[in-house]
């Protein structure tokens, strides 16, 4: 060490020069990731077991589930469309390849690109390593591989039992297995990377319009998901599975399938690679998927080095640029949706509806909460309203029957959905309320106010979307009014169910600790709070969606069965419908209950 | 050692500092007083490269902030206001991990470690989780971060939030310590004693205006009762 009092320029020089190498640099990253990742695994296996194991069995069950689903079909083309390096077992993989692997990569683009901004520029860690001599480039990289591995392991999950089943039911060489690990990784790193260097430019060059431009994106990639789904869809009942219409659809997506794009080179490699040799002596199948591979690798090299450089000239910049912006206002008395709330929970307590406001407020001004909701929702709503097709074969009793399994299928889909939101935000609402509960707690509030304006929230905020949703799939489906009312009130009861028990586990099981919403609902009681939504939405679909069916079944057909008649049925429909209704009872009251309890106990 | 020239810090149409003129010689302690907005805390993160400045130069011994922020970085070791700690990091683990960004080699880190977890009293919780430790814990965890390369600036944004006595003793031996040494302390802080007690010289903001900036003798001529408190003094010099 220099003694500053006599430092000289030319010493300071030399202690600077001290500083680490590149490839140190690199050394010292890994050796942190490799400390935390050892603490973390170490936490699995002491403290969140039964998550762990929950997480692994749940994954397992997901993958062999898809690896059957993806065998069966395969085998399908292999028996009817002919073994692979076939005409048309080659055009039928390649459609499902090229289509499966380019929706994803559009997915990885955007994942890729918002969760580097999240780590890139609004993370207290890049604002400590942006102290350190670290250079910009290695920071940029190592944030690019947290983006690649959070935005890809869904890709991997579902991608893997595909890809793995294919060389199985192809009896595939032993050459396409070991490929595979290198496909994956160079293919995903490509969006990634283009999300990163997307990232990067967008904050760089246009700090405020970011929002705007990233709007504009998602919406244009739903506008094309949809006029590509209608498009898919629209087809005359006639050419409905028909050759015409095979070969109608595989032109419709050629644009899956330009040359120029990975998920064409990461087709066109796997299925070089899973077809036998032929009779040509110079068509060697391992050579021609090597040089799919070598495309995908050194396309990721090369867009690795443009992140690099790009990390290099814009991200200090950029980031002391976003950090300058003026604060933004708060809109608060004036804003349209606040008074909306504030005329309907009139007949609520002041003191309640003042806290549902102060929620609602902190809801739709964290955009991490919206948009989640808003992308989901936007996607169910997509779906259903895609749903008409079925209304072409309506007088046909199977077609009736199927229309009905899946109006129940889509009141499942809209409370799976809402559980993973009562998990995700209103479950972790009581422990970050802890870490303020000075400002409740010094209030004159009744702390029993506090949870039920929490379940009033959640409940009333849930039921709104998810009603109008169920019933535009139920106009959508034409379903009798009988069935609409059905769902209505299964709806409702969902919506309370749900709130009741994450806001009765939140209030239980609260973790002051943490921070993080999404760590908290990661959490034991959050794993908890979603297992027991999901058996519970199974439970009162299943309830009311089975006697509703064979009611259905047994006003549409002739034939009668002793179970079959009208008045055993209605019967079992009431049965369902008042037990669905005891159970939200159970379901809601039990956990509420016991959370008042310990909320009242509570000292922070 | 530290120089603002013509320094400007604008957030949208706000200034948050505006044409800032100060240097520090080596050897000095400077606190930067106050109200909150004043453009203290952006006054500091410019200095260590958190922020560039809209106008002119902002200077840690012979480099350019703006452009060579990895050696200007390693002159300076910062303690923010609100630190960051790896949670799933051990405090020795986090201290290595700086130690070897800083280019310290294995026995020098070995070495900075002991005298660090000495000086700060941190060995009772190096070796737990960051995770599990106190906010005086952590503070005196990034104060140890922020030494460990023995910097030739260290530069402290409110360095007695969350300090017990004892623990703000310490902070306060070991600023006027470092300055002996012949190294530069640049802090923001609230409390004016402190202040008044251990700083060299003192810089008041108003606005992201530089009011004053001297000894604190000079600062007592500026107002007509010079026998006032510090406090008495400021708040006159604020409200001016």
């Amino acid at each position: 060490m220099i003694h500053p009092s006599n430092a000289t320029h030319s010493q300071i020089d030399r202690v600077c020069e001290r500083l680490p190498s590149e490839e140190r640099e690199g050394q010292i990253f890994w050796k942190l990731r490799w400390r935390e990742g050892r603490s973390q695994l170490k936490y699995f296996s002491t403290q969140a077991r039964f998550r762990t194991i929950l997480v692994v069995v749940l994954s397992l069950f997901f993958w062999i589930g898809l690896f059957t689903l993806f065998y069966s079909g395969f085998r399908f083309i292999v028996m009817n469309a002919g073994p692979a390096g076939a005409t048309y077992h080659a055009q039928t993989v390649q459609f499902v390849f090229a289509l499966f692997f380019a929706s994803l990569q559009v997915m990885l683009i955007f994942s890729s690109g918002i969760i580097l901004y999240g780590g890139l520029y609004v993370s207290q860690e890049t604002r400590l390593l942006l102290t350190l001599p670290v250079r910009d480039s290695r920071l940029v990289f190592y944030r690019l591989q947290e983006a690649v591995f959070f935005s890809s392991w869904g890709f991997f999950l579902l991608a893997s039992p595909m890809m793995v089943a294919y060389g199985i039911a192809v009896s595939a060489p032993w050459y396409y297995f070991a490929y595979l690990p290198g496909f994956v990784l160079s293919f995903s790193y490509i969006p990634c990377a283009i999300g990163a260097i997307a990232c990067l430019l967008l904050i760089s060059r246009l700090p405020r319009l970011r929002g705007i431009l990233v709007g504009i994106a998602a919406l244009l990639v739903i506008l094309v998901a949809y006029v590509s789904i209608w498009q898919t869809l629209d087809i005359s009942p006639a050419k409905s599975l028909h050759s015409s219409w095979f070969i109608d659809t595989f032109h419709r997506f050629e644009f899956t399938r330009g040359e120029w794009l990975p998920s064409t080179w990461l087709s066109n490699g796997l299925l070089d690679a899973a077809r036998p040799a032929g009779f040509d002596p110079e068509d060697l199948p391992w050579l021609e998927s090597g040089k799919y591979f070598v495309v995908l690798v050194s396309n990721a090299l090369l867009l690795h080095v443009i992140v690099l450089w790009l990390g290099n000239r814009v991200f200090r910049k950029s980031y002391c640029s976003l950090t300058s912006r003026q604060a933004r206002e708060a809109k608060s008395g004036s804003v349209l949706i606040d008074r909306i709330a504030n005329g309907l929970l009139i007949p609520f307590p002041k003191q309640t509806r003042l806290l549902i406001i102060k929620d609602l407020r902190m809801f739709r001004r964290d955009p991490v909460q919206w948009s989640q909701f808003l992308i989901f929702f936007g996607l169910i709503f997509l779906y259903f309203a895609n749903l008409d097709r079925f209304r072409q074969y309506q007088g046909d009793l199977s077609v009736q029957t199927w229309i009905n399994i899946v109006s129940f299928l889509n009141l499942a889909v809209v409370g799976l959905i809402l559980s993973t939101f009562t998990t995700r935000f209103i479950y972790p609402l009581i422990s970050l309320e802890g870490r303020r509960f000075w400002i409740l707690g010094r209030l004159p509030v009744k702390r029993d106010t506090i949870l039920w304006g929490k379940f009033l929230f959640a409940a009333g905020g849930a039921w709104l979307p998810c009603a109008g949703l169920v019933l535009l799939s139920d106009l959508i489906l034409e379903v009798s009014d009988v069935v609409v009312s059905i769902h209505q009130a299964t709806c409702l009861l969902l919506c309370i169910g749900l709130s009741g028990l994450a806001v009765g586990l939140g209030a239980l099981m609260p973790n002051f600790h943490e921070q993080s919403p999404s760590r908290i609902a990661a959490g034991f009681g959050g794993t908890l709070n979603l297992v027991l939504s999901a058996l519970y939405i199974l439970a009162v679909v299943v309830l009311t969606a089975l006697p509703c069916h064979f009611v259905l079944l047994s006003s549409s057909t002739e034939i009668s069965f002793h179970i079959l008649k009208a008045s055993t049925l209605s019967f079992w429909l009431g049965v369902g419908l008042a037990t669905s209704f005891a159970l939200t009872c159970l379901v809601t009251i039990i956990p509420l209950r016991s959370g008042l309890q310990a909320f009242r106990r509570l000292e922070v | 050692m530290i120089q603002f020239q013509h320094v400007t810090r604008t957030y949208g149409d706000r200034v948050a500092v505006n044409q800032l003129e100060l240097s520090i010689s080596s050897g000095q302690v400077l606190a930067l007083l106050g109200h909150n907005g004043a453009g203290k805390s952006t006054t500091l993160k410019m200095l260590v490269g958190l922020l560039h400045p809209s106008e002119g130069t902002v200077r840690a011994g012979p480099y350019n902030v703006e452009e060579n922020p990895r050696e200007a970085s390693r002159l300076i070791g910062y303690v923010p206001d609100q630190p960051f700690l790896y949670d799933k990091l051990s405090g020795r683990e986090f201290l290595e991990f700086v130690a070897e960004m800083y280019g310290l080699r294995s026995t020098e880190t070995r070495e900075a470690l002991d005298r660090e977890v000495t000086r700060f009293e941190l060995g009772e919780f190096l070796d737990q989780l960051t995770e599990s430790y106190s906010h005086g814990m952590r503070q005196r965890t990034v104060f140890a971060a922020a030494l460990i390369h023995q910097p030739e600036i260290l530069v402290v944004d409110e360095p007695m939030v969350g300090l017990d006595p004892h623990s703000i003793r310490l902070v306060k031996d070991l600023m006027r310590e470092y300055a002996a040494l012949g190294r530069t302390v640049l802090m923001s802080t609230h409390m004016l004693n402190v202040a008044e007690e251990i700083s060299d010289r003192v810089a008041l903001m108003k606005s992201g205006n530089l009011l004053f900036e001297g000894k604190m003798p000079q600062l007592r001529q500026h107002v007509p009762d010079a026998e006032a408190s510090l406090e008495s003094i400021y708040l006159a010099l604020m409200e001016q």
